[in-house]
C-alpha cells in the first residue's frame, strides 16, 4: 500500500500558517523585555511542529530553517540566552520567512534562497557568539533541576513515565514513533521499556501497522507542555499516558489519556530496560530550576479547549445556514397560514413553540460562523511596532474585546479598513515622543483597539491619544478642492468626514506609510459596503476616536419593509435616517437636481421608487405617501413610498446567484405571506436615480 | 529500493550453514511488504541465520518492527540466528526503540556474539 501524504498537506499549511500567527503574537510579548517561560515554550513549539511536520512531508528547505532557528530557541529556553530587541527582530524575520517559504512550498514557487541564506547565516551568527548569561530573575524556558536538589549528592528523581501506544493507523498516517522517541529523548534522560507482547506471528503481521508499544522514564524537572509537543503530531492516533513522579510528583497532572488507541494498551513492559543517554541531559541537569507544574496545567487546560474542536468547510456551514433560512421562511409561512384559522389554538401554540425553536437553531448556525475578532486584531502588534520604530514613535497598543464575535465574512472584510485607521493613526496622529514632550504628554503614544456587542451589532473603535483632527485646516483644504462652499460652515462631525472624501488628505508630507489621499474613503466604501457606519470624534490636543458599527452577519438583515402598490421592499433599517410626511410647499424642482425638498437646512432629491423601478403605486401625492430619509456614502435622499409596515429580521437571499445582479438591488427575501420581498441597496439606489435623472436632464436638453 | 538485496548462502566453513539475511539499504514502510515477504520466505528454511544489516541507511519502526516479529518467531521457534553486522544508522534505530533485548539471539554466541 502507497501511503500519500498529499492529503494531510492542506491541514499542515493551514495550522503552521495558524502556529506562526501564535509564534508572532508571543514574540511581540517578550519585546516588552518581560522574559516568560510560557511564552519561550510556546515559540518554540511552533518551530517543532512545523519542522516535524515539514521533515515528515519531505519538505527540506522548511525543515532545515526551521531546524535551525530551533536550535537558536532551544537556547533560549534553557536559559543560555538573553532575549534582546536585536533577537526578537531576527525571530520576527524568521517567522516572516518562514510563512513565505511555506507559501512557496505550498504553491510549488521556489524558495527565495538569498533570503533563506542570509537569515540563515544571521541565526548561525548569533548562535556562534558566546551567549549572554540570562539576567538576574529571568527563568529559563525549560528548567530542570531545582538548585536544591541539583547541589546534594544524591539527588531524588523526578520526572515523568510515559506509557506510549500506537494506534493501528499511525505509520499509515506517515507517523514514526522512531522520530517521536528520538525526540523524547532530547528532553531529558530517558529509559526506554518497549512492549512486545502484542506483536503477532510475522506470517500474521501487517507490515504497515504499528504492534509495539513503549513506557518511557524521562528524567529531570521537564514540563508537561514539552512531552506533550513531542506527541502533538499523533495526538488522537495513540494513547498517552503521562505520570510523575518524584519530589514533585503531586503537583502535576495525574496520567492524561490523549485518545484511545485502536489496539488495546498493554500491560507493562516485561522486557529489560534500555538506557538512553541524552544529548542534553548534561547541561540540562546544569541549568537551574522553578519549573512550577502551574504553568503546565494551565496550558494544558487550553489545549484541552483546542482539542474539542474540527475544521469545517465554510462551504458546508454556508449550506446549513442556507437550510434553516428555508425553514424559517416556511415557518414563517405556516404561522400565517395558521393565523386566520378559528379553532386551532393547539396548532397556533405549537407553531409558536416552532418559531422560538427556529430562532434558537438559526442563532446557532450563526454562531458557528462567529470567529472572534482577535483573528483581525492579532496583526496590529507587528503593525504597530514596525511602524512606530520606522517612523520614529513610541506607541503603544492596547486591545479590549477581541474575543468580541462577528461573522466571518465581515471579519475578512473589516482587516484592510482597520489597517488603514491604525497607519492613519500612527502616522498622523501620534506625534514624535519630542512634540508629545512640548506638550506635556508622556513620550509613548497609546493606540487602542475596543471591539464589543451593542444593540445587534458589532462596534469597533479605533482610537490615538494624538494630536487630534485639525478641522480648520480639514476646512481650508476642503474649500480649496470645492468641497465646501467658501461661506459654508460645517458641524464638527460633518467636517471630520471630510476626510472620507475620495482623495482628500491634508497630510503635508507624502509618505508611504499615508497621507495620498488614498485609504479613508475606501475605508469609508468598504464599511459602508458591510452595511456599516463610521463616525469620528476628535480633541484637539487630545488625540480622536473612529467608530465603526458593523452588522453581526451578512446573512440576515434588520430591515424595514416598505410597501410600493403591490410590492414590498424591504430598506437597511442601518440606512434610514428618519421618516416623515412632506408638505407641498417643502418641495421645489431644481433643474440640476430635478425634485427636492427642504429637510431643515439642505434640500434632498426626491426618490420616487415607483418611477425607479417601473411600478404602479397606491400614491403619487407626496402628502398621501411617506418620506423615508436615507443614507448612503454620505449621500442623503428622500424614499417615496406607499406606506411603512413591520420591522423585521430577513434572511438573505442573492440575486445573482439566483437570477442577476440589479443595480439598487442587495437580494430578496421571502417573507412571512410566501411572498417575495427586494431588498434595497441603498448606494445602487442612489446611483440608479442618478442616472435616471442623467439621461432625463439630456433627453430634455436634445428635445 | 530493493529492500534485501542479497540472500546468498554463505560459503562453505567451520561455521554451520545458515540461512542469509541481508537487509537492503532502505527498510522502511515503503519496502515494508516486501520485506515482509522476503522474511517470510527465509523463515520457511529451518535456520540458523545470519542477518547483514551492515547496509542499511534508511529504517523506520515499520521495518524494524518487522526483524523484531522475525527474531521472536526465531525465539519461538527455537532456532538461532546471529548478526552479521549492524549499521549506525540500524544501531541507533534500535537504541531509540529500546528493541536491543529481542534482537538478541539465544543462539548468538555459538556464532561469536553480534556485531
Amino acid at each position: 500500500m502507497t501511503l500519500d501524504l498529499a492529503q494531510f498537506h492542506d491541514t499542515f499549511f493551514e495550522e503552521s500558517f495558524e502556529a506562526l500567527d501564535s509564534m508572532e503574537a508571543a514574540l511581540l510579548k517578550l519585546s516588552a523585555g518581560d522574559v516568560d517561560a510560557e511564552l519561550i515554550n510556546t515559540i518554540f513549539r511552533v518551530a517543532h511542529s512545523i519542522k516535524g511536520g515539514s521533515a515528515t512531508f519531505g519538505f527540506t528547505d522548511v525543515a532545515a530553517f526551521t531546524h535551525t532557528l530551533e536550535t537558536l530557541l532551544d537556547q533560549l529556553r534553557a536559559g543560555k540566552r538573553q532575549v534582546s530587541p536585536g533577537l526578537v527582530d531576527v525571530l520576527l524575520r524568521s517567522c516572516d520567512l518562514m510563512r513565505e517559504m511555506l507559501e512557496a512550498t505550498k504553491h510549488k514557487r521556489p524558495q527565495d534562497t538569498g533570503r533563506v541564506s542570509a537569515l540563515h547565516a544571521e541565526i548561525d551568527a548569533i548562535m556562534k557568539s558566546a551567549g549572554d548569561a540570562a539576567p538576574a530573575g529571568a527563568k529559563p524556558a525549560a528548567p530542570v533541576a531545582a538548585p536544591a536538589r541539583a547541589a546534594s549528592a544524591e539527588p531524588e528523581r523526578s520526572g515523568w513515565r510515559v506509557h506510549f501506544v500506537p494506534g493501528s493507523k499511525l505509520l499509515r498516517n506517515g507517523n514514526d514513533p522512531l522520530r517521536i522517541l528520538r525526540e523524547l529523548q532530547t528532553l531529558g534522560p530517558c529509559t526506554i521499556r518497549v512492549d512486545a507482547k502484542y506483536v503477532p506471528p510475522l506470517a500474521e503481521l501487517d507490515a504497515e501497522e504499528c504492534r509495539l508499544a513503549w513506557n518511557a522514564e524521562l528524567s529531570g524537572d521537564v514540563h508537561e507542555d514539552q512531552i506533550r509537543a513531542v506527541f502533538d503530531w499523533v495526538e488522537g492516533e495513540c494513547e498517552l499516558l503521562l505520570e510523575a513522579f518524584g519530589p514533585v510528583a503531586g503537583s502535576k497532572a495525574a496520567p492524561t489519556p490523549v485518545a484511545p488507541p485502536t489496539t488495546p494498551a498493554p500491560a507493562p513492559a516485561d522486557v529489560a530496560p534500555v538506557a538512553i543517554p541524552s544529548a542534553i541531559a548534561n547541561a540540562a541537569a546544569a541549568a537551574p530550576a522553578a519549573a512550577a507544574a502551574a504553568p503546565a496545567e494551565a496550558s494544558r487546560a487550553t489545549n484541552a479547549g483546542e482539542g474539542g474542536s474540527i475544521r469545517v468547510s465554510i462551504e458546508k456551514i454556508d449550506e446549513l445556514l442556507n437550510s434553516v433560512g428555508e425553514l424559517v421562511i416556511t415557518q414563517s409561512v405556516l404561522s400565517q397560514l395558521a393565523a386566520p384559522l378559528e379553532g386551532a389554538e393547539e396548532l397556533r401554540s405549537a407553531l409558536g413553540q416552532l418559531e422560538r425553536h427556529m430562532r434558537a437553531l438559526q442563532e446557532s448556525v450563526m454562531r458557528v460562523r462567529m470567529l472572534p475578532i482577535s483573528f483581525v486584531f492579532n496583526r496590529f502588534p507587528r503593525l504597530v511596532r514596525d511602524l512606530g520604530q520606522r517612523l520614529g514613535k513610541k506607541i503603544e497598543l492596547r486591545v479590549i474585546g477581541d474575543q468580541t464575535e462577528l461573522d466571518k465574512t465581515v471579519l475578512e472584510k473589516i482587516g484592510d479598513p482597520l489597517v488603514h485607521l491604525v497607519r492613519n493613526s500612527i502616522d498622523h496622529g501620534i506625534e514624535s515622543p519630542e512634540a508629545r514632550l512640548a506638550a506635556g504628554k508622556s513620550a509613548h503614544g497609546s493606540i487602542e483597539l475596543n471591539a464589543y456587542h451593542k444593540g445587534g451589532n458589532v462596534v469597533v473603535e479605533v482610537s490615538d491619544d494624538g494630536g487630534g483632527l485639525k478641522r480648520d485646516k480639514i476646512l481650508a483644504k476642503a474649500r480649496e478642492r470645492g468641497l465646501v462652499g467658501p461661506d459654508e460652515e460645517l458641524t464638527d462631525e460633518r467636517a471630520y468626514n471630510l476626510i472620507f472624501a475620495p482623495g482628500f488628505s491634508t497630510a503635508d508630507v507624502v509618505s508611504d506609510v499615508s497621507g495620498r489621499g488614498v485609504g479613508m474613503d475606501v475605508v469609508k466604501r468598504n464599511i459602508n459596503e458591510l452595511g456599516g457606519h463610521v463616525q469620528i470624534h476628535s480633541t484637539p490636543g487630545k488625540g480622536s476616536m473612529v467608530r465603526i458599527r458593523l452588522p453581526l452577519t451578512l446573512a440576515i438583515l434588520d430591515g424595514q419593509l416598505a410597501r410600493v402598490g403591490n410590492e414590498v421592499y424591504v430598506v437597511p433599517i442601518v440606512s434610514i435616517v428618519e421618516t416623515m410626511q412632506v408638505r407641498k410647499e417643502l418641495v421645489n424642482s431644481i433643474a440640476s437636481k430635478g425634485e427636492v425638498f427642504r429637510l431643515r437646512d439642505e434640500y434632498l432629491p426626491i426618490v420616487r421608487l415607483y418611477e425607479l423601478f417601473g411600478i404602479q403605486p397606491d400614491h403619487t401625492e407626496l402628502l398621501d405617501g411617506l418620506m423615508m430619509i436615507v443614507e448612503a456614502d454620505g449621500k442623503r435622499v428622500g424614499l417615496f413610498v406607499d406606506e411603512l409596515m413591520s420591522q423585521q429580521q430577513v434572511v438573505i437571499k442573492s440575486l445573482e446567484t439566483n437570477f442577476r445582479p440589479v443595480t439598487g438591488l442587495a437580494g430578496a427575501t421571502m417573507l412571512g405571506d410566501g411572498r417575495v420581498a427586494l431588498i434595497l441597496d441603498i448606494p445602487g439606489v442612489i446611483t440608479r436615480f442618478q442616472m435616471k435623472e442623467t439621461r432625463r436632464d439630456a433627453a430634455q436638453r436634445a428635445a | 529500493m530493493t529492500p534485501v538485496v542479497n540472500t546468498t548462502a554463505p560459503a562453505a566453513g567451520a561455521k554451520p550453514a545458515v540461512g542469509q539475511i541481508v537487509l537492503g539499504t532502505a527498510c522502511t514502510i515503503h519496502e515494508a511488504q516486501a520485506l515482509r515477504a522476503h522474511l517470510l520466505e527465509k523463515a520457511a528454511h529451518p535456520g540458523p541465520y545470519e542477518i547483514d544489516g551492515g547496509g542499511v541507511e534508511q529504517i523506520d519502526t515499520a521495518g524494524l518492527q518487522l526483524v523484531v516479529a522475525f527474531a521472536l518467531d526465531c525465539l519461538e521457534r527455537n532456532v538461532h540466528y546471529v548478526w552479521k553486522a549492524r549499521s549506525p544508522v540500524l544501531e541507533e534505530a534500535i537504541r531509540v526503540l529500546g528493541v536491543a533485548p529481542l534482537l538478541e539471539s539465544p543462539g548468538a554466541s555459538m556464532f561469536g556474539g553480534a556485531a
